[in-house]
């Protein structure tokens, strides 16, 4: 690494962790969570990015090596047909082959009735949460492993063999790719390591978020055990991903436990106590969290104001920024906040505008990032991406 | 609102057991098969205004529909087919726009709508133009609604409207957009006729366009 680039990715890394400690860097960082914008920015579609990691890395490496932004993730497009293939998995659309080329990877809900963990089948996800995800879940996920007590089969070995491959494949090239933004562009990797709330996983990949929502009145006790049972297994898995120097964050992807997927009293009962324990696990081991709060927060803030300052980053997506502001700043950094609408549809004027509005009310003090509301698509404009940027680094100077 | 029947006010309790126990009593009675239906429906619209209210959420929507479903597979068998369109209030297409899988906000606005009396096709999900124009010939709706989720899906909002269009169908609907990604420009941009937030906007929307009908 030239000595000019170590300087850029110094001070970038400076800045972008001052303000994740919610201090006051020399200017805002912009840290943008851009997926398949970083495929049309490089003029490939989205089946290239997602199929081929040459092509992805290639795409965020251009889009960083252009924009010059302080941190941004090393590839935002996680979903690898490498790794759906290898296990032959049944809950992501592949673009190119089921959708089309130009559409991002999907994920797939299954139909309730169908749901992969069965609603008489708690105690045995309480009872021995990884056996049950290797036994039972796995099966039905993959159309090539073989469920226990069936005759094994050359397909369901080499589903295994593959499976753990791929991954291993994934994450060596993920290390790398990292340090080739550090190198070649001096661009921070954003985020790593990966946590869900045991309600979020529990909705989202065993009995589906309206299974969850019966369970809540038919079984709710048993709901109850098997979030506290899954708690240490993800923040197992979130640890073994987090950066070693502590730098940048873990990120939870936060799903549906705000308003009005759950009422607050279902919040304090079934998504809060465990997730709040994990953070706080997570915290006194050094490590920062992103919020990646989907959706619209307003009505929980409060709850995430009772957090170990600085523990969070809180991103804003449909919350209001500025009530977040309000009730968060004093203790924790906020990211986000502008509309991906906005940058899809509206003019660079707009977005410069919206950008002032954002950075005069909830920026003034420092313990802010930039970025949009929701992860960005091909459909943001490069104009607008552009205008934000560009803005941010003139009008975000301390 | 009037006072709600013991049928409605189990459902709105999300009693299940006592709601199925209960319906299968007054087919007993002799009571008729659409009397049954409509007091449900009271039931779902009053959990509907409490969702509306934020008195409630979307899981005991959920619990209220699987309900709802659990007793309509009692009542199918007995309601005649042209009882099942509520008397007057007219039909309503629904959808989420092609490309875009999301349906839950979708599917509280078929269950508000169908709560407030209305014949409600629900094409699901993804569902393409041609689909939303077919249903449209099929079923002659007041009303179309779309919802859409993903920034990504806009397009599929005016090749919607622009094969309504085509077919020539038009004047005879009014066609309306919501969901999370939709905001008022975007329907008046693409050419629909009302955009509402709430799936109670789409309530009264729909009816106000079958009473114009
Ligand atoms: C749940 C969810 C999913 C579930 C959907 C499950 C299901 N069965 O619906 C799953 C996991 C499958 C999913 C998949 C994806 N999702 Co998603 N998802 C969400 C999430 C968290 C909630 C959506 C929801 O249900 N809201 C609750 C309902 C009640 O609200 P609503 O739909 O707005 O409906 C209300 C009103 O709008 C109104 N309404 C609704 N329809 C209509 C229609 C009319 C006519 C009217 C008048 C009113 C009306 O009535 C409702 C009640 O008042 C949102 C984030 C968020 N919190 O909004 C992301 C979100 C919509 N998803 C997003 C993305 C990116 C995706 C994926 C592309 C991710 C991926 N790569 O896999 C895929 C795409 C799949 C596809 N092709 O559609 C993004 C979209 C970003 C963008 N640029 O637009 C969002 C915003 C998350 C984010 N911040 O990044 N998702």
């Amino acid at each position: 690494m030239s000595g000019d680039m170590e300087q850029i990715y110094n001070e970038r890394l400076k800045r972008y962790v001052a303000a994740m400690r919610n201090e006051k860097p020399d200017r805002i960082p912009i840290r943008p969570l851009a997926a398949e914008f970083c495929a049309a920015y490089a003029g490939y579609t989205c089946q290239q990015v997602t199929h081929d990691l040459d092509y992805a890395f290639d795409a965020v490496l251009k889009c960083c090596a252009d924009f010059d932004w302080d941190a941004a993730v090393s590839n935002m497009v996680f979903v690898w047909t490498g790794s759906v293939d290898a296990i032959n998995l049944k809950y992501y659309t592949k673009p190119g082959i089921d959708t089309p080329a130009d559409s991002c990877f999907q994920y797939l809900e299954p139909k309730d009735d169908d749901a992969h963990m069965k609603e008489d089948e708690y105690d045995a996800l309480i009872e021995d949460p990884t056996g049950y995800l290797a036994n039972v879940w796995m099966p039905r996920v993959s159309r090539d492993v073989q469920p226990i007590g069936e005759p094994s089969t050359y397909r369901n070995n080499l589903a295994w063999l593959k499976g753990g491959m791929s991954v291993l494949q994934y994450f060596q090239r993920l290390g790398e790719q990292g340090a080739r933004m550090k190198n070649e562009t001096g661009t921070v990797s954003a985020i790593a390591g990966c946590l869900k709330s045991p309600f979020d996983i529990i909705a989202d990949k065993l009995r589906g978020y309206r299974g969850l929502c019966m369970d809540l009145f038919t079984q709710p006790e048993k709901v109850l055990k098997a979030v506290d049972a899954l708690a240490p297994h993800m923040m197992f898995n979130a640890l073994a991903g987090a950066d070693p120097d502590k730098n940048v964050p873990i990120t939870i992807w936060m799903h549906r436990g705000c308003v009005p997927f759950l009422s607050l009293e279902q919040f304090e009962r079934f998504y809060w106590p465990s997730l709040k324990a994990i953070v706080e696990e997570i915290w006194s081991q050094g490590h920062q969290i992103l919020f990646y709060a989907e959706g619209d927060w307003n009505e929980n803030l409060k709850y995430f104001a009772e957090l170990p300052e600085q523990s969070i980053i809180f991103h804003v997506d449909k919350s209001d920024l500025f009530k977040a502001h309000e009730i968060l700043g004093e203790k924790f950094c906020l990211s986000g906040g502008i509309p991906n609408e906005l940058i899809a549809m509206g003019t660079p004027e707009e977005v410069k505008d919206y950008c002032k509005k954002v950075i005069d009310a909830a920026a003034q003090d420092g313990g802010f990032i930039m970025d949009a509301a929701a992860i960005m698509q091909d459909d943001a404009k490069i104009e607008n991406v552009k205008a934000m940027t560009e803005f941010t680094r003139e009008y975000g100077v301390y | 609102m009037s006072e709600l029947s013991q049928l409605a006010q189990l459902i709105n309790e999300l009693k299940l057991a006592e709601v199925k126990s209960l319906a299968s009593k007054m087919i007993e009675e002799g009571a008729s098969a659409q009397d049954i239906l409509v007091q449900c429906q009271e039931g779902m619209a009053e959990i509907g205004r409490r969702f509306d209210q934020g008195e409630c959420f979307i899981p005991e929507l959920v619990v209220a529909g699987k309900i709802m479903e659990a007793v309509m597979k009692d009542l199918e068998p007995l309601l005649k087919e042209a009882a099942a369109t509520a008397e007057g209030s007219g039909a309503v297409v629904m959808g989420t726009v092609m490309n875009d899988v999301h349906d839950i906000g979708k599917d509280i606005v078929v269950m508000m709508l169908r709560g407030s009396g209305f014949r409600v096709i629900d094409l699901g999900v993804n569902v393409s133009p041609e689909k939303f124009v077919e249903a449209v010939k099929d079923n002659n709706p007041a009303v179309i609604g779309m919802s859409v989720l993903l920034t990504t899906c806009y397009q599929s909002i005016s090749k919607t409207v622009e094969a309504i269009q085509q077919a020539g169908l038009r004047d005879h609907v009014s066609i309306m957009l919501g969901g999370a990604a939709a905001t008022e420009i975007l329907a008046q941009k693409t050419g629909c006729d009302f955009y509402g937030k709430t799936a109670m906007d789409a309530v009264v929307y729909a009816s106000q366009r079958s009473k114009a009908a």
